[in-house]
This record gives structure tokens, sequence and C-alpha cells, in this order.
């Protein structure tokens, strides 16, 4: 019997926006352009235009091992060429950011291979060969699931997600990685992931109004969408939980849940 | 906490009334020394304490741990004529004030308001009560 692959239930927009997210075939809105070079003085790991390091030989050599998986994966194009596994972290404010850390996994884990991705609290870090992770990263920041005031771009300290806004409507960042450009209205990063500073300003555009990013967002809030107002979401919650602690303490009654 | 340079903590002594200020939006350096000027000139007020979000000195981990971190609200503000070193990004006012009865209290807290609701643009919240200690504890006598 063939399945059809579902990805989140409910009918509030949170729950749609994160069903779209998860959903390989349906195309992520791009909002911006931010050049390729600067995207890579962003993430810090190399100079643009320095040639790739490589940890390995390219696998066209044929020095690999005889294994049926290898010959049953296809290889992402930085492992193919041998590239370091890298990586870029997003923080999401819970002020309606556009997407929350768990489902960046979710999204990363259902749209791309070769990917490792870890979730925190208010981060979520995404681990890839070099130029894959370059590729993915220019898609994270132009698409709809960044927006340049609530979502940020940090490798180390990313405290900020659950404090108030300052006064531009930026989350807070101790180390200042991005500012306010008040005559352009919109923000610029000034540090790359890790606080070193650049030697360019980078503009990301401008952050989105909030009408707008509760379109946006996955984020179910009691001052937006309750997650309580969405039946069937509310229903599959209390469905893992049910079998969750079943699974754990009786398990036998789990047969027929 | 903001505290003016060389000053020592001095207790009341007794639990005088505290307003607590927490604004809605973190503020910047420019607004925090607006606000406190405007509170500066209210009568009766014994101090003010603030608390936010801190904004280290230098870069404290990471690769880049080292560097100075140039964060553009970490400064110098005056209020009153006097310097104080702002180190976070305030989110929060406790006003101590000295006040006989609450006819003088209401006064105080007309004026305290208004020079909020002029300084403060995306709003705060304000209550009064006692939000820290009026007389000294263990605490104050460790060695450092």
């Amino acid at each position: 019997m063939a399945y059809k692959r579902q990805f989140y239930p409910g009918e509030s927009i949170p729950a749609k926006n994160r069903r779209n997210y998860m959903d390989p075939k349906h195309k992520l809105k791009v909002l911006r352009n931010v050049a390729m070079d600067d995207v890579i003085r962003i993430m810090g790991h190399r100079n643009p235009g320095e040639d790739y390091k490589s940890i390995h030989p390219p696998i066209e050599e044929g020095k690999e091992p005889d294994c049926p998986i290898r010959k049953l994966v296809e290889p992402i194009e930085g492992a193919k060429h041998g590239d370091r596994v890298r990586y870029i972290q997003f923080t999401d404010s819970v002020y309606f950011a556009p997407i929350s850390p768990y489902q960046r996994a979710w999204m990363y884990l259902s749209r791309y291979r070769g990917v490792d991705t870890g979730t925190l609290s208010g981060r979520q870090i995404i681990e890839v060969r070099e130029r894959d992770l370059e590729r993915m990263a220019k898609e994270f920041i132009d698409n709809e699931t960044f927006d340049p005031a609530l979502t940020g771009i940090r490798g180390a300290t990313v405290h900020g997600h659950a404090c108030r806004l300052d006064e531009h409507g930026l989350m807070f960042d101790g180390w200042q990685r991005y500012v306010w450009d008040d005559s352009k209205k919109e923000v610029v990063y000034v540090k790359d992931q890790v606080a070193i500073p650049l030697d360019r300003r980078i503009s990301v555009g401008k952050p989105a109004s909030m009408a707008d990013l509760k379109k946006r967002t996955t984020i179910f809030r009691a001052d937006g969408v309750d997650m309580r107002d969405d039946k069937e979401v509310t229903e599959y919650g209390l469905r893992i939980h049910k079998l969750r602690t079943l699974g754990g303490y009786q398990p036998w009654k789990v047969k027929g849940e | 906490m903001a505290a003016p340079t060389e000053q020592k903590v001095e207790y009341a002594g007794k639990p005088l009334p505290e307003v607590q200020i927490v604004t809605n939006r973190l503020l910047s350096a420019e607004t925090t020394e607006k606000l406190l000027n405007a509170l500066d000139v209210i009568p009766g007020i014994r101090q003010i304490n603030m608390t936010g979000e801190s904004l280290p000195k230098t870069i404290n981990s990471g690769p880049g741990k080292g560097y100075a971190n140039n964060h553009s609200e970490r400064r110098v503000i005056v209020v009153g004529g006097r310097e104080v070193e702002l180190r976070y990004l305030v989110g929060a006012f406790y006003i101590e004030l000295e006040v006989e009865d609450e006819e003088e209290l209401e006064v105080r807290l007309d004026q305290i308001k208004a020079a909020c609701n002029e300084n403060i643009e995306h709003g705060y919240t304000m209550q009064v009560g006692r939000y820290s200690k009026y007389r000294p504890t263990l605490h104050d006598f460790r060695s450092a």
C-alpha cells in the first residue's frame, strides 16, 4: 500500500506554514538576493574566491572501499570533492519570526540530503559539506524563512531569541553582528556569524511588517494564533503525548490505539 | 546594573516605595540618557537602579574571543552632569522614592509617568512595590 506523505496537521496559519516549509514540492518565496560572496563572508569559513579545503581525495579517484551502501547512495557535490564539513546557525526570535528552530530541523531534513542538524532552545545549526552549505545558506537567507530583524545568523552566543526587541524592532544581540541602517531602513551585517568584524557592510534588506510576519510565521502564540484554537493540532499533540506515556509506562495498552 | 561610578550602596533602612518600570522594548543608550535626565529633575527620588541585557566589552567566546565588541549602545551617558557607564541595553528601572505620605507618592508617580510617556516610545508597564532589599545583609559584608 502506497502512503501519501503527510507533513503537519491543522488548518490554522502557522500549521499551514509548517506544512509548506517542510514540503519539498512547495517552492519557497524568494524575498531578497544577497550575493553569494556576501553569504560566504557572513559565514566566515573561507574568503570569497578561495579554493575549498578538502579532507579526503575526490570520490571519483576510486579509492573507496567496496561497499553496497556507497554504491546505493549518490554523494552530494561537496562529498564528491572531499570538502570540509562547515556550518551555519540561525537564531529565530519568539516574536513571530517566520520559522522557529524545531521547524527548521523538520524543513532541513525534509528538503535536503547530506545534512546534519541540531536543535537548541533558540537556535538551529546545520552542518553540511562546504560547497553545498554555501548554496543552502544563500537559499535560507534569500527565502521567506528569513527576516532581517527577527532572524539572526549567529555561530556563537546566540542569546536574544527570547529577549525583548530593541527600539528598531531588531532581536537583541549582545555582540551586535547586525545594525539598523536608519537612512535606508535596512538591516546591515557588520560582523560575521562569530562576531569577527567584516571588511564591508552587508545589507540583508528591510524587515517585514508585523502583519506580514503573522501570516508567515510557524509560531503559535497566545497573542497570535493559539495552538488550542487549532483542533487538529491539539488532537495530534495529545495523541503523541498519550502514546508516549503509554509506551513508557504500560506499553501493552498501545495496541489498538 | 549600570551603577553610577564611585557610588557605594547606601540603604534607606526602611522599605520605601519602589517604582518598577519594565519597558516593552529594550532602550537605546540615547533614550536611556533622555529618560534618566527627565527623571533626575523630579524631587524625592532616592535612587534609580537599572537592568537589562548585558553588552560585553570584548567578544567572550568563539573564534573571535578577545576582539573588541564595539557595541554602539555600550557607552558613557551623562545624567545630571554626571557620567554613567552603561554596560546594559536597559529594559527595566527601579526607582526608590523618599516620600512622606500617599499624596506625595501620587504626585511623584504622575511626574514619573509623564517623563516615561514622553521618552519611552514603545510603551512600558509600571508597578509600585518593593523589589530590592532596603537594609544590608550578609552579602554586603563579603570580601571582594
